[in-house]
This record gives C-alpha cells, structure tokens and sequence, in this order.
C-alpha cells in the first residue's frame, strides 16, 4: 500500500533522509521510531508528498507518487501539532475538510467520525475550547474525512491522557482492522509494542532495523537478565536464554526467589540509537 | 472550484469569528467615513453658519441680515453671488445659503393682503435636520422684522394702504368693508400714536401667521463637486476597508502555516495555486463586500450620490481584484502571523494615509498628492470618487482602474509564485 524504495532528501549539508527503504502493507500498522531529529517527521512529509525527495521513489498504492492529486485522495495525515481551526466548531472543521475533499454529504461525515472520536456531544463546540486530548482525538479525526487507505499518524497521543490515549489506540487499532496501511510515529514504545505489527527504528536519517517487535528484540534485545535470591545471596546472570538458566538455579536448589527481566522495545531503541541525549 | 469556494468560505467564516478582525474590516471604515463626515461638515453645538445672498439691498433686507446676525443661533456671511454662496454649503462651510430675493421689501408690503415676503433657502442635502431647524429660525427672526417694519409708521402707512387697495377690490359686502375699514383707520391712528400696549397682544393672538414663505430647495450635485462632506469621507472610508480586508488576510498564509492546517490543506486534492486562489476570493470577497457597504450607507442615509452605477460596479470589481493581488504580495513576504500583520500594518497604513484615507485627495496639498501616486488606496478612491461625486466618463476612469488592474495582476502572479515557493 505504501511504498518507500531508497528515498533521499537533504537540506543543505544535512541529510534528513537517507536511503530509507520499507514497506507497509494493508491491514499493517508501522510503526516509525526514532529519537528527534532522526528523520521521522521528513519521511511522512515525503511520503505524504509535502516534499518532493532527491531521489528514490515513493509509490502509494497504485496510485503512485504522493504527490499525485490521485494519490492525495487516498493519503490521512494527522500531522505532530494539532491542525485545526480553533475558531470554527469540531463539526465546522470536519464539514471543511470533508467538502475539500469532495466527500458526498459532509455534514452526515462529520457526524460519523466525532461519534468514532467520543466527541459528538461537543460537536458544536469551538476547538479553542476543548481539551489536549479532545483536540487529539479530532486531530485525528479530521485526517480521516475522505476515508483514506493511507494513514500517516504523527505522535497523535502526545500529550494526552490515559483515556484519550486509549481512545486513540483503539481507533487505530480499528483502522488497521478495517484493512488500512497505518504508519505511526511515537516516543512511547510501549503503545508501539502494544499496537504495532512492524517498527522501524531511524536516526540520522536511516533506517537501522525494521521487523516485528518480537524480531527487533531477539536480534537487538541483548541478554535477559536473570536474578536469583536464595540463602546465599543474591545472584544475576544475563543470558540468551533464561529459562535454562532458571531451571539451573532450582536445580541447584536454595533459591527463594527467581527474577527475569526481558529485553524489550525501549532497549532495542537504546541499544540502536544509544543513550546519548539528542537535542 | 468548489474546493477554492470552500477554502474562500472558511477564511470568510474566520474572518467573521474573529471579533477584532471584524471590526476593523466591517466596522472601522465605516466609523471613520461617519467620523471624517461629520468632522468636515462642521456639525457642533457653535452658532450655525448661513451663506446670505441678497438679490437686491432693501431696508428690509438689512433688517433681515441684522436681526438674523444679532440672533445667537446664526453665524450670517452675506456673500456677493449665489453660486459662491452654493459652494460653501457643497464644502460644508454653510449649513445653508438664504437667498432674499429682489422681490422681498415689496412683499412684506403685502404682507396682510394676500401677498407675502419669500424666502430662498438652499440646503445640504445630509443635513436637513439642521435645514429644518434654520426654516424655524428663520420664521421666527422673519416674524420679528414685520413686526418691527409695523412699527414703523411710514412703513405701516404702506402696509394699510395695500390693505385698502386690497380691500376695494375685494367682492366682500358692504357691511363687513366698513368693519375692516374702520379697524383700518382705528389702526392707523394708533400707529400714529405710537401704540405699543396693544401690539403685544396681536402678535400673540396671530402666532400660527407666517409672515414668510421659506421656499426649500436641496443642494444638486454637480460634476466635479461633491454634494456633501460625505460623498468624501464615505470614499475614504473605502480606503480603510481595503486596509482592514487586506492585513486580515495578507496573514491567512503564514496563520495557516503557523497552525498546521497548510500541511492538511498540502496533502489535500487541492494544489497549491487552489489554496492560494482561495485566499484570494476570499478577500476579494471581503473588499467587495466592505466597498458595498459602505456605499449603501453613503447611498441611502447620507445622499452620496453615484453618478454611474455601471462605473462604480467596475470600480468595486477592479479594487477588490487590485488589493487581493496586494494581500498576495504581503502573504508571501512573511512567512510568520506576527511578521505580515507587523509589516502589513506599517506598510499599509502609510499607503492608506497618504493616499487619502485620513487627508481627502482633494485638501491634499501639491507635493502630497504627487506622493500619493505611490499609493494604491489612492487609486481606489480616486476611482470611488470619479462614480461618484466625480461624475468621471470612461475615459476619465481608465488610468485608476488600469493602475489596479495591474497591481492586481502583478500581485497574484508574483505574489502566487512567492508563496509557492515557501510552502
């Protein structure tokens, strides 16, 4: 559904991207990781064609480059800052973008999707007025007015609260299970372990793994960590596999109690990308 | 198109949301037009000026002028010609011209026998209140000199021998001549004597009696002159909406880019030069409709004349389309809210001011109405003003609407290029 084949771009001196190559299918949320300035945020403006790239080939379905008007219809972009109309209602905003789109009987799509969002109540409220998470909510409402199958999610729950942040994720989730390519950015790795089928991990404009959650930490995990407490002390082992490991320590009788500490996304995205303060 | 439509409607409706930018697009102008309008027709609580002429110089005449200067409610300037008097009250320099005619000291003559003195007032269309108020004024300080005329026996002689005249050929009977005439002569001997007592009575009795006729007659507009204070000042107000219509929307860009929704709107169906074109119509939209207003209300409630409606349609089209191209350039110059409002505001004010939005082009001394070329509010209201008070023919129209035409079409490609660019 989206296709990124070797894209570059570069401003001035700086290569945002650089080679970046990857694949999201229907039905797939992608998850695109990366600490700030990796490059994140210039893949999907290149990918929803805000960009033109330097080179390499971006395809969206088979409508081609997103920089096609064909294309466009068929690109949802909720972007990193809140991109709404803080003057005109929720319902207002939705009836805007649904008539820019050209979508038939914009009022009864407005309605549609501020019931998916848990905003219809609101619905006549000015967005100057509503809450960080509600304008989260409709943030990513509006990217999807004209029933895009090309969802790009920019960090759409930062800043928000458990229960917005829920709402957002089951939304997604539902997206995705609709037969939609999502590709989703964020700085949270547990909501990208919990909802992501494939993750990508960037920085300096590459793409340093890609696979699933589960590949990505058997390959760039490291060692488990195995903490065994008996008579004698306490006693950690790291270790591949720790399961032998417990069965060693029972074996060898005394312990008390036996701790594992998994390896999970937010070390593979250290081990990646280093512990190294990025500003 | 209809997208454009769409993106031109939600800047419209912004516009409206937005209680600061409204008032100084809708409200604003027209306050100044109101204000300036006023102020130049010179409307305060001071003594009211009246342009006197006087056709042919009487004793009566002169007691008009004098008893109508010593009244504390008149400033009088007897002036030599109507047309002189005329133009005062055009400039706003009379609130009316009182024209006596030659025919007046002979009409008070007649003034109980059928006959009567009359009166000649010009007035300022826009100001009829004050018109109405002068007509009382008038009256009441006419009412005087008969009454002091009267007082003069010779003056009353003549009076009572009209009367008689009058009365000799009058078809009443025989018993009611001998009644008026024995008042008659039991008047002229009290005349002779200096009545005074009874007089007071009498004039009170007759208080309903006017012993002037004011004959009211609306200052017309003639070419090149304006009619009245607001047929400037309304002009002018034109100048401010174009103003206002332009920093409101001259910032839509770098707002739009501010608050993300340029990314949304990018990634839409539209191009580029669509969004751009629906910022245009949009305030294209908003100069037209704040130009109509404010001729509306020129129009019907304060008699601004249009010497050609077809003209003035031209006039509005060709100004919107001008200043949409100038919004365009100012767009695409800043790419933040704060730098082309900032920027949009010292560059247009300047312009506005100096191309008659606070001096009108026509008090503008010699070197500031060279200067005023520079500015494209000049041009507007030049333009306004040759549909209105102006009365300019096609030809006289074709260099202001050409100056806006090309500003507008330099504006929206360069202005268009720009802003692609930047986005």
């Amino acid at each position: 559904m989206i296709c990124a084949r070797d894209i570059r771009k570069s401003f001035g001196p700086i290569h945002a991207v650089d080679g970046v190559t990857f694949e999201v299918n229907a039905g797939e949320i992608f998850g695109l990781l990366g600490p700030n300035g990796a490059g994140k945020s210039t893949a999907i403006a290149l990918c929803t064609g805000q960009i033109a790239p330097d080179s390499g080939s971006i395809d969206i379905g088979d409508a081609g480059s997103p920089r096609a008007a064909r294309a466009r219809a068929l690109i949802g972009l909720a972007p990193q800052q809140i991109a709404l109309y803080d003057e005109l209602t929720a319902r207002e905003n939705l009836i805007f973008l649904a008539r820019v789109h050209g979508m038939p009987n914009p009022p009864h799509r407005a309605d549609e999707l501020l019931d998916m969002v848990g905003l219809l109540p609101r619905a006549r409220d000015r967005v100057g007025t509503f809450s960080g998470g509600m304008q989260r909510r409709l943030n990513l409402a509006a990217a999807l007015v004209h029933n895009p199958t090309a969802i790009f999610l920019d960090e759409p729950t930062a800043g928000v609260d458990p229960q917005s942040r829920t709402a957002i994720l089951d939304v997604v989730i539902r997206l995705a299970a609709e037969g939609r390519a999502v590709i989703y950015t964020t700085h949270y790795m547990e909501e990208a372990q919990r909802i992501c089928s494939r993750v990508a991990i960037m920085d300096r404009g590459r793409v340093l793994a890609i696979g699933t959650v589960p590949e990505l930490v058997a390959t760039h995990g490291g060692e488990s960590v195995v903490t065994v407490d008996s008579v004698a002390g306490q006693h950690c082992v790291r270790t591949r596999e720790p399961l032998r490991e417990i069965e060693r320590a029972l074996a060898e009788g005394g312990a008390t109690a036996v701790r594992i500490e998994q390896p999970d996304l937010e070390m593979v995205f250290l081990t990646l990308t280093g512990r190294r303060l990025r500003d | 198109m209809r997208a454009v439509a769409f993106l031109a409607l939600k800047d419209l409706r912004l516009l409206l949301r937005d209680r600061a930018a409204a008032f100084f697009t809708f409200v604003f102008p027209l306050a100044i037009a109101l204000f300036f309008g006023y102020v130049f027709s010179g409307t305060s609580s001071e003594p009211l000026h009246v342009a006197a002429f006087v056709e042919q110089a009487s004793p009566a005449a002169a007691m008009l002028m004098k008893a109508l200067d010593e009244d504390g409610g008149f400033k009088v300037a007897v002036i030599d010609s109507r047309d002189a008097g005329e133009q005062l009250v055009r400039r706003g320099d009379a609130v009316a011209l009182l024209v006596v005619p030659s025919t007046y000291a002979e009409g008070l003559d007649g003034v109980f026998s059928g006959g009567g003195a009359k009166l000649g007032l010009v007035v300022d269309p826009s100001r009829r209140a004050e018109g109405a108020m002068l007509v009382g004024k008038i009256h009441e300080v006419a009412f005087r000199t008969v009454f002091a005329a009267i007082g003069d026996p010779a003056q009353f002689a003549r009076v009572l021998d009209r009367m008689e005249e009058s009365l000799k050929a009058s078809d009443l009977s025989f018993t009611d001549r001998l009644a008026i005439r024995t008042a008659l002569s039991r008047a002229r001997t009290m005349s002779a004597k200096g009545a005074d007592s009874s007089s007071t009575t009498k004039t009170q009795s007759i208080a309903d009696w006017k012993p002037v006729t004011v004959e009211i007659a609306e200052l017309s507009m003639r070419p090149g002159v304006p009619a009245n204070s607001f047929a400037i000042s309304f002009m002018q107000g034109i100048a401010w909406a174009l103003f206002g219509a332009v920093l409101s929307f001259g910032s839509g860009i770098a707002e739009e880019r501010q608050r993300g929704t340029l990314v949304r709107l990018l990634v839409s169906p539209m191009s580029p030069n669509q969004i751009l074109m629906g910022k245009a119509l949009a305030c294209f939209v908003t100069c037209l409709v704040t130009e109509w207003m404010l001729i509306c209300f020129g129009v019907f409630l304060f008699r601004v004349e249009v010497s050609s409606w077809p003209l003035m349609v031209a006039v509005t089209l060709v100004t919107a389309f001008g200043f949409s191209g100038i919004m365009m350039l100012l767009a695409a110059g800043f790419r933040t809210q704060g730098g082309a409002q900032g920027a949009g505001r010292a560059v247009l004010l300047v312009l506005a001011m100096i191309g008659g939005g606070t001096v009108p082009i026509v008090f503008m001394p010699p070197f500031l109405r060279i200067a005023s070329n520079l500015s494209p509010f000049k041009w507007a209201v030049m333009a306004a003003e040759g549909a209105t008070w102006r009365s300019w023919g096609m030809s006289e129209m074709l260099i202001p609407l050409a100056v806006l035409a090309a500003i507008g079409v330099f504006g929206l490609t360069v202005g268009t290029a720009l802003v692609r660019r930047s986005i």
